[in-house]
């Protein structure tokens, strides 16, 4: 047989796969939720997470926030005084979604590409063995085109931690500080949508009035790096150069009408993915679930477990 | 993802002379097995002559044995598994398992070229390592060498101390990606026909059975694998009836069915009952449709 002629035998199958609305996800039954990020703001940001968080410390869990990150680039002070203020500005805004502790590893910030990665991933699990957490979130390890180090490496270690740390063969010197092997067994990945395909979400959060009301006021916490007065000053002037002037903004100070405009800007967002999920407000995320890494025994578990 | 493409060959389709060579890297454990033992099982049985280098010592998937006894069992049901499938050779490089990421690239690379080098095959399965969801990253690191490897085994300058062991360049025609089917957009083709690797199904009729005697093989891992399940199911209120006893035969039936179910799962939209998927760079893909 030709070259040609097997080609031709190759049987080429068309599969649809239109884009759908995605399905609603609910919050998965646990206690503890650990979000593993590299900075002080990425509990919540345009992309980021501070709706589900809010959302599961209402329906019953303890969340923990890890700031791999020393922080010392974000904001206008210099290195020292930039990680005190990022610092106490991450422990007000997870205060906010109800985040009981910032746990801060000061990784030098913007450095850590050249950092040992099991390094890193040694301290991840560590935690994961003390918090015993059901769900981790964090940076979608697989997205594409992350251009930030520290995203990069703080994903790539947790993509490995919240599974190994079940192994007792992982660190297996944890043992002697009382630190039992621990896996999450749900990874909660966020990743921007406007950076390529390689993140598409596979399941829709809704999130309710309060929860997003938080996650605004998470937002804005980080003064230090948002709502910055001068921003607001300048769209006042541009606006006024076309007799134009925003009503709400009227009796606020320049500084006040900045974080109006982040807490605007994070209900918007929010509202964006709710309508493409079909609710009045939600977040997105790739989420592994218990048994992804079985695929091939995802259907015969899902017809064969049963309750004890 | 719409116009969506998929290549579904058949084995016949596949041209396999007699008596090619192929080697198989893996990062460790029974990777290639689940992937690709039912494709190897059929080629080992056409008189292929396979060897496979496993670059790590499995020593952390175990259920209460220590590192030392984990990789200790791990080689050796490795290499009865490779003998039961068939290959000719199983070549442990002793790498720590899931430690991968911390082994210099090019290293791992040059000494995966110099076994494709020595054995110069005609066909090549590595792990594929643009797959997404892959939690276990030795796989993304094992592929990443592997695949540069494949490259550089063909240039001269690469390594060029390897010549001074009487090595020689060499061209692998055919390379098979593999992976877990975790990716939901696996079988999404790559932008370009030309060059670059393509979803592809292979049916594995005759393979299956041997390909879970083999996967059965893998005793150690797989106990840490029913025992983690029965464990997570228990903790969260849950029983799978078949894992009530943990034994030997319960585990065998487990593997199986996992077995079953990635034949299953490669199988879907082709009219195959078993298969395997590949991401495959071969000779229809590396000449433009133009010139065939
Ligand atoms: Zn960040």
């Amino acid at each position: 047989m030709t070259l040609a002629m097997r080609l031709l035998s190759m049987a080429a199958l068309a599969l649809s796969a239109l884009p759908q609305k995605l399905p609603l996800g609910e919050v998965p039954r646990g206690k503890v939720v650990l979000i593993l990020q590299p900075h002080h703001d990425d509990h919540t940001t345009d992309y980021g997470m501070g709706g589900l968080i809010a959302r599961m410390v209402d329906e019953g869990y303890e969340a923990y926030y890890v700031r791999a990150s020393n922080d010392e680039k974000d904001g206008a002070h210099g290195y020292a005084r930039n990680d005190i203020v990022n610092l106490r500005e991450s422990v007000e805004g997870t205060r906010i979604l109800g985040i009981r502790k910032v746990i801060s590893l000061n990784w030098r910030n913007d450095y850590m590409n050249p950092i040992p990665l099991n390094e890193l991933r040694e301290q991840l699990i560590v935690l994961i063995r003390k918090y015993k957490p059901d769900v981790v979130l964090g940076h979608n390890p697989w997205e594409h085109y992350q251009k930030n180090p520290d995203h990069r490496q703080v994903a790539r270690a947790m993509a490995e931690a919240w599974w190994m740390a079940g192994f007792a063969n992982v660190h297996p010197e944890h043992a002697a500080l009382g630190l039992q092997p621990h896996s999450a067994h749900y990874l909660y990945g966020k990743a921007r949508l406007d950076w390529g395909l390689g993140h598409r979400p596979n399941v829709a959060i809704e999130l309710n009035e309060s929860q997003v009301r938080k996650k605004q006021k998470a937002y804005v916490a980080h003064l230090n790096v948002y709502a910055n007065p001068a921003t607001a000053r300048a769209y006042r002037v541009a606006l006024a150069r076309e007799n134009l002037a925003v009503p709400e903004w009227e009796s606020l100070t320049d500084a006040e009408a900045a974080v109006l405009m982040e807490e605007w800007h994070m209900q918007w967002i929010s509202r964006r993915r709710g309508a493409e999920a079909g609710v009045p407000y939600a977040e997105d995320y790739y989420v592994l679930g218990e048994f992804d890494h079985l695929p091939g025994l995802k259907e015969y578990l899902s017809k064969n477990v049963v309750a004890r | 993802m719409t116009g969506m493409r998929l290549a579904a060959v058949g084995f016949a389709a596949l041209g396999l002379a007699g008596a090619d060579r192929v080697v198989v890297v893996t990062a460790g454990g029974a990777d290639y097995v689940l992937a690709a033992g039912g494709t190897l099982a059929e080629m080992a049985g056409r008189g292929a002559e396979i060897h496979v280098l496993r670059l790590t010592n499995d020593e952390k998937d175990s259920w209460r044995l220590t590192p030392e006894e984990t990789a200790a069992r791990a080689r050796r049901e490795a290499e009865a598994a490779g003998a039961l499938l068939g290959v000719k050779s199983v070549t442990s490089l002793g790498y720590r398992a899931w430690e991968l990421g911390a082994v210099s690239f090019t290293e791992l690379r040059d000494r995966i070229m110099l076994f494709i080098r020595h054995h110069k095959p005609r066909t090549l399965f590595i792990p594929n390592p643009h797959t997404h969801y892959d939690r276990v990253l030795d796989r993304y690191y094992a592929g990443r060498a592997a695949e540069d490897a494949w490259r550089s085994a063909g240039v001269e300058g690469v390594q060029p101390v390897q010549a001074e062991a009487g090595l020689q360049p060499h061209i692998t025609h055919d390379v098979y990606y593999y992976a877990p089917p975790v990716d939901p957009e696996r079988r999404t083709p790559e932008a370009s026909a030309t060059f670059v690797p393509q979803p592809k199904v292979v049916e594995i009729g005759a393979g299956l059975a041997k390909k879970i005697a083999v996967a059965q093989v893998y005793v150690t891992a797989n106990e840490s694998l029913a025992r983690r399940l029965e464990e997570r199911l228990r903790t969260s209120g849950r029983r799978l009836p078949v894992l009530d006893e943990i034994t030997p035969a319960a585990i065998r039936r487990l593997v199986e069915e996992n077995v079953r179910g990635l034949a299953k799962l490669a199988a879907a939209g082709t009219g195959y009952a078993a298969a395997e998927e590949f991401h495959y760079a071969g000779i229809e893909f590396r000449i433009p449709a133009s010139y065939r």
